[in-house]
This record gives structure tokens, sequence and C-alpha cells, in this order.
């Protein structure tokens, strides 16, 4: 019976994402980020090019499996391999995947990398600027509050709850209190680690305003799958309003005898 | 380098000097074989386990659920969990296909295909088998102790690893057990590269050996470099975690002293990504040689395959950065890794040529052995491909830490290699126990098990893409991958299938070792290998006289030939 109560609960959990079809659900979550498109640009490239190179070796092998079994070829050609245009044959498949796959997406993936994804908001642009902290596991986030200064009594820190606004960039610093953990944007196509001791960062623009999962991705303990947070991106009015109220409230709220609240650090450009 | 010859050993009659604490290299890789084969099961047990929680969150593990969760009525519980993906993953790269491929069949093969009489150091030989043993040991005696196994998963990254996050013994007891492991391989690695260095036949070539020494070779290479490494980053994780010391911890966990927990990530990866390759090399090795002989002509471009697969032994020792790209590397930093990363795809093309070029205008036959053959080019060419979504570090920031990297790397590293490891099993089984498996039970082994893990990691690859990450106890508490739970429940049943797969195996195995009387002849695949010169099962001494070789490995086919052989053996002048 254990074997068969599981099909039953299988069949009720497809009844209940038929909204969405087989091939819908095989695909990323909803990109919600200005760049996000670059990585799935060249996931699809990746995948039509690896999908040409191995046809071509599934025609080899199927192919030549069926055309010379031994029912139907019983004398094999005898050759080392060694003629001149074996090794020709040989080299130009070695270069064509070298040069036509590898070196290409090489050079997109690093354009994409210096130009966008390392290529990080200068103070003039002013960013959004959020500091994270994680802790098994919990993700904490910092925002600068009034004083545009971290670490301070009016900052803002919110639990496994990011508020962001659409349409400008944020960089947010990320560090870990106690083991590795790995901020997961889905949405944003976009992780970083967040290491005891060593600060990383990350940053993304939000399109769209919504409701998102963050999750942490590198395995921190026993309920590592339970450290999930909360994204809402808002229109820039909404996150201004948001951002007012949450700084009032912070400045009553926030107790300047408590240590532990300021886990924050200096800014660092 | 002198050829020397070993003289004959007398043979061994009390049974613990025969069977147990024997010197002989093939007794000692019929009990790796064991060991591996009895560790196989036990981790394919829990990753059907850890699959079942995935697909079935909360429901009772059947059959056996009750058994080892009692206090849960049989649901694996979340840090169960964990110690399950750990030890799963730890159990099949150190404890299952490390010793069927190096153990067993470097043991095996090594001094049969080069034409000595046993290992250069027979004594370190046995000590190797018996340290990893009591590595097994304490592997398994982990799970029986207050707080359960290591749990940080298989790469046990610190600070998770230190006291920090795991401040049970299960995870001391791990590193231990690794550490211990890692001596013996070292010892196995020495023993084989100075047996292939010193005790090749007479007129033996390094480029006369059959690709499988080759890819044993280059392995046991890396091995000796490598594992030390290993040694090293576990012996300073002991010290963390029994003295006190802080070389692993920084920031707010650490009491005192900066250590650094990404050194580790470092040491581990110099070591990990050469690791890929000591496993998937002899499974080369041993793929390019049975194609070649089922296919009755010539490895294609032997020499460039041997060559492609040293080139891909030293690149695979300057690459281990793409492990770490989400750590926040610099750009140039990524840029050399991504580029270095690239390169190996070159030799891999050009020995997929020499593949494909094998069964190129051959006569091919599909005995068992054959079939696994064709199923590891199939694999890892789908493995290899899929490495290259996780090598260029754009693409990599969205898959690394997914169910993406998991499908890549069991295609790469467990289909490739378990079916590389049961082609040789099949094909080699004559030599070590006289008798041959079923044939027909062998296909019905391998389609099963070929369909069951292409939907389990194709399946894994499609649900990383779709966002899934890794190591989930629950994946469907999040809201975007809830759409995920009947991809997940199609993997789950494709491992079933896979798991069923292996009780053909295990019956054929075990009757046929046991219980079947039909004897094979000494040369049932018609090779001529130096080791199908000598009866089946391969007597004590191996070689009566010491064969003098005189042709390559590949010998099939030749025009000149007369009479009804279509082979000739390595003993033979080439007509």
């Amino acid at each position: 019976m254990g074997f068969i109560t599981p099909i039953l609960s299988a069949s009720t959990a497809r009844a209940a994402s038929t909204t969405m079809s087989l091939w819908e659900s095989m695909k990323p979550p909803e990109d919600i980020s200005v760049h996000g498109n670059l990585i799935d640009w060249l996931f699809g490239y990746t995948t039509y090019m690896n999908i040409f190179f191995f046809a071509l070796v599934c025609a080899g092998l199927f192919g030549f499996s069926w055309f010379y079994r031994a029912s139907k070829h019983p004398k094999a050609y005898y050759t080392y391999g060694n003629k001149k245009i074996h090794v020709i044959v040989a080299t130009i498949i070695g270069l064509s995947v070298f040069i036509g796959i590898d070196m290409n997406i090489t050079r997109m993936s690093n354009d994409d990398y210096v130009g966008v994804f390392a290529n990080w908001p200068t103070e003039k642009e002013n960013p959004v600027k959020i500091q994270a902290l994680g802790q098994q596991w919990a993700w904490h986030f910092r925002y600068a509050g009034k004083d545009n200064l971290f670490n301070t009594e009016d900052d803002v820190v919110q639990l496994n709850d990011l508020r962001l606004p659409i349409g400008r960039k944020v960089v947010i610093q990320v560090l870990s209190k106690d083991v590795i953990h790995s901020l997961y944007f889905p949405n944003a196509r976009r992780k970083v680690d967040a290491i005891p001791g060593r600060l990383t960062r990350l940053w993304f623009q939000p399109t769209k305003a919504g409701n998102w999962d963050i999750a942490c991705a590198e395995m921190c303990g026993t309920y590592h799958y339970r450290m999930k947070a909360h994204l809402t991106t808002y229109s820039q009015e909404d996150y201004a309003a948001w951002l007012a109220e949450a700084g009032e409230k912070a400045l009553q709220e926030n107790d300047i005898e408590n240590p532990e609240l300021f886990w924050g650090w200096k800014w660092q450009w | 380098m002198a050829f020397f010859e070993q003289h004959i050993h007398s043979e061994p009659k009390t049974f613990l000097s025969k069977y147990v604490f024997s010197f002989d290299h093939k007794v000692i890789g019929k009990q790796f074989l064991w060991y591996g084969i009895l560790f196989l099961g036990i981790g394919g047990i829990m990753a059907l386990m850890i699959r079942w929680t995935l697909a079935f969150p909360g429901q009772a593990f059947p059959v056996i659920g009750n058994l080892l969760f009692p206090e849960t009525g049989g649901v694996v519980p979340p840090d169960t969990y964990a110690m399950l993906f750990t030890m799963h993953g730890t159990i099949m790269i150190f404890y299952a296909i490390t010793p069927i491929l190096i153990g067993a069949f470097g043991n095996f093969l090594i001094p049969l295909q080069i034409g000595a009489r046993d290992m250069v150091f027979p004594l370190l030989n046995m000590l190797s088998f018996w340290l990893a043993f009591i590595s097994g040991v304490i592997l398994m005696a982990s799970l029986c102790i207050p707080l359960g196994a290591a749990a940080g998963g298989w790469t046990s990254y610190p600070t998770l690893s230190t006291l920090i996050g795991s401040p049970g013994a299960g995870q001391t007891l791990w590193t231990l057990a690794l550490f211990i492991l890692g001596i013996s391989s070292t010892m196995g690695a020495v023993n084989y590269i100075t047996t292939i260095i010193v005790l090749r036949a007479p007129g033996m070539g390094y480029f006369d050996m059959p690709l499988a020494v080759w890819g044993l070779g280059l392995t046991a290479i890396l091995n000796a470099i490598f594992l030390p490494v290993l040694g090293a980053g576990l012996l300073l994780l002991i010290f963390d975690r029994v003295f006190g010391t802080t070389f692993f911890l920084a920031g707010a966990a650490a009491t005192s002293g900066t250590g650094d927990p990404i050194l580790f990530q470092h040491v581990f990866w110099i070591f990990g990504h050469p690791e890929v390759y000591i496993l998937i090399l002899p499974a080369w090795g041993i793929t390019s040689d049975l194609l070649s002989f089922f296919a009755r002509k010539p490895a294609f471009g032997a020499k460039a395959t041997a060559l492609a697969m040293t080139s891909i032994t030293i690149l695979s020792t300057v690459v281990y950065g793409h492990h770490m790209y989400t750590t926040q590397m610099s750009p140039l930093l990524t840029q050399s890794f991504m580029t270095l990363t690239m390169t190996i795809s070159i030799p891999s093309a050009i020995f997929f040529a020499n593949w494909l070029g094998t069964l190129w205008k051959g006569s091919i036959k599909f005995p068992t052995p054959m079939v696994f053959s064709l199923g590891v080019v199939f694999v890892f060419g789908l493995g290899g491909l899929t490495g290259l979504y996780l090598a260029t570090v754009t693409t990599d920031l969205y898959l690394h830490d997914t169910y993406f990297v998991v499908g890549h790397f069991h295609y790469t590293m467990a289909a490739s290699v378990l079916l590389g490891g049961y082609a040789a099993i099949y094909f080699w089984m004559p030599k070590m126990f006289g008798k041959m498996l079923n044939e027909t039970l062998g296909h019905i082994h391998f389609w099963l098990t070929f369909i069951g893990l292409n939907g389990v990691f194709m399946g894994m690859m499609i649900v990383g893409y779709a966002g899934m990450h890794r190591r989930l106890y629950n994946p469907f508490v999040y809201d975007f991958l809830e759409r995920l739970i009947p991809l997940n429940t199609f993997v789950t049943y494709s491992a079933l299938l896979m798991g069923v797969a292996q009780f053909f195996f295990v019956a054929n195995f075990i009757h046929t070792v046991f219980f079947k009387k039909e004897k094979a002849t000494d040369n049932p695949w018609e090779v001529g290998t130096l080791e199908w010169t000598v009866p089946s099962p391969a007597p004590v001494y191996n070689f009566k006289e010491i064969p003098v070789v005189k042709c390559g490995p590949h010998e099939f086919g030749n025009p000149n030939l007369t009479g009804d052989r279509d082979y000739q053996f390595q003993t033979e002048e080439l007509v």
C-alpha cells in the first residue's frame, strides 16, 4: 500500500498545477531583472550548439552501429586511423568544437561578466544600497535609513523580507554570521555566496513589481530548505512611501542599547 | 627502465592467506570489487531515500522506512536527509566507484595486461585494501553514533563542517575516514605507477599498452599528486574540529584568529576537479579498448586517444576555479579559469572523434560489454556538453548549486563511470571468475539502467534549469518550485526503475560466481591482449613464461591474416 498512496497524491498534485503546461513548468522562473535575459540567451545559444554537436555524436553512434553491424558488414576495414585524412578530420572536429562553441560562449560570457555583472554601480549612479547578513537559517536585510549611513540607529532592518524599487540599480553587500550561505534570486538569475569574514556583493535592476522568492542556495545545515526570504518589488513611488514609513517605525522601535542590532558595516564602494 | 622478472609465488594454502590477507593482485582486485559493489548498493538505497523524499515529501519510505526511522513513522527526517545526501556522495565517489574501477580493475588489469606476475609491491597492495576496509568501517560506524553522520554535503565546506555547523563526532569520523582512504589510494597509486614503469613485458612500449592501462595509469598519477592535497585539507579540518585551531574560521564565527573558510574550498577543489578525471579516466580507457574489441578493428587513432587522455590529465589540474565562481572571483580569474576549462574540450572532442572512428566501417557485435561501452559514449557526450553551461561564468551564476549541476556531474561521474564499470565487469568476468555472465540478463540490465539513468539525470538537469536548488529537504516550501512536483515525481520513478534494474545484475553476478557450473573458455571474446593468453580464471602466477610483446593491443581484421582468426595476440609478430 505504501507504494500506491504516493502515486495517488502525485496525481492530485498534478491536478493542482494543471494551470501550467509541462513545457511552461520546465522553464526558469519569470525574469524580473534588466540583465537576466543575457543569461537566458547564453543558455539558449549554448543549448542549440550542444544539440548540434550531440546530434553529430548520436548520428555516428547509432548510424555506425546500424550500418556496420556484424551481420551486415562482416569484414572490418583495417585502419589505425593515422592516415593524413583521419588526423585532419579529427583535428577539424576538435577545433570546430573549440572555436565554434567554446571560445564563442567564453567571449560572450566574459563580455557579459566584465561589462554587466561585475561592472559595479558607482556612487554617482545612486543605486539602492542593501546589506545582507545570512545566518542559520534566515536572511537579514539592512537599509541605510535617512542619514544614508549604515550601522546607525535609523537603519531599517528587515528579517526575511526584502523590498526593492523597480527601475533602479540595487547593490547588495553580503556577509554571513556563521556558515557559508548563498543569496539566490531565482527571478533575477543571480546568486552570490555569503561567507563569514569576507564581503561579497551582487547587483541587479528589477523591472517588474510583484512578489518573489529569495532562497539560500548553499547547504547550510539541517534547515537549509527553510532559509527562505521574500522579495517585494514596488514601483518607485510605492517604494518611497514604504521606506518613509519603515524609517519612521525604525526610529521609534530600534533599541539602541541592543548591540545585536548593529551587525552592519561601513559601506564599501 | 630496465625490465625485471618477478619470481613465481608459491600458491597460498590457508583460507586466510588465500582469500583474506592475500598478496595476489587478482584476489585484492576481487576484494575491492565486492567492497565496491556492497557500497554501491548502500549508496544506491540512500539515493532512493533522497529521491523518495523529494517526490513524496512527508510520506513514509516503503518497506524499510519504518525500520530505519521508527520515531517519525518511516518518514525521512530533515537531519537524516542531510546525512543521506552527504553519505550518498561520499560513498558513491570514494567507496563505490573508486574501488570498482581503480581498486578492482586497476589491480586486476594492470599486471595481466602488461604481462607481469604481480604488482611490484604486493604488500603495499594488500595494505591499501585493508586501510580502505578500515576507512569503510569508520564511515559506516559514524552512522550509528549520537547526532549521526556527517551532514555538510560531500564537499563539507567549513564553517559548516567545523564545530560551528556540525557539533557531532560524525563529521570528525567522516574526515578521518576520508583521510585514511586517501592514504590507501595513494599507496595503490604509487604501486600502479611503478608497476607500469618497471614491469611491462619485454617488447612492450607505452603505446603497446591497452588504453585501459593508459587510463588507469594516468588516474594513478593524478591520485598520487592530488590525494595528498585533500589529505592536507582534511588534516587542517580535523585540527579545527579537535584541537581548536582556526584555519577555516573567520568573521563573527571565529572566537579568535583569522582563518578563511574559502581556503578549504581552494584546497578541496584543487583535489576535487582532478578527482572527476580520476574517476572517469579508467572508464574512458576501458571504453576505448572495448569499442575496438567489438568493432573488430584497431582502435582509431589509439596514440591520439592516449595523448588526448594525457593532456586532459594535465589540464584537469589547472581548472578548479570554475567550482568557485559564486564566491566572487575577480574577472581576471574567471577569464583564466573559463578559458582553461574550455580547452579541455579539444582533447575530449578528439577522442570522441576517435571513438566514432573506431566504430566507422567496423564489423560491430553487440554483447553486453559493448552495449555498456556505447552507453558510455552517449552519456559522456551529454555530460561533457552540459559542462559548458557551468564553465561559462554568467550561466553558472544562475545554475550554480542547482539540480542542473547535480544532473551534469551525475552524467559525467556517475552515469559514465557506472556504465564503464559494468562494461568492465561483464567483459573481464571470465578472466576473474572463470565464468561468463548471462547475456540476456545483461542486456535487460543495460536497457533498464540506461533508460532509468537518463530519466533521472535529464530530469535533474531540467528541474535545475527551472531553478530548483540542491540539498533541499522539501523544495516545495518555495512558491516558484511548486510547479516542479510532477517532474520530481518522474525523476523518482526513473530512479526506482534504475534501482530495480540492478537486481538483474546482482542476481546474475551472484548466480554466476557461486552457482554456475559452466566454465568460460580462455579467450571467449577473441581478443589479443595479454590477459587472454592465459587460462581462465587467471592462475596465481599469471604467466608461466613472461610473454614477449611483438604488436599492439588492437590487432583486428588484418587482411594479411590467414586462417579463421580475425585477431592477433600481442605475443605474435604482426603479419
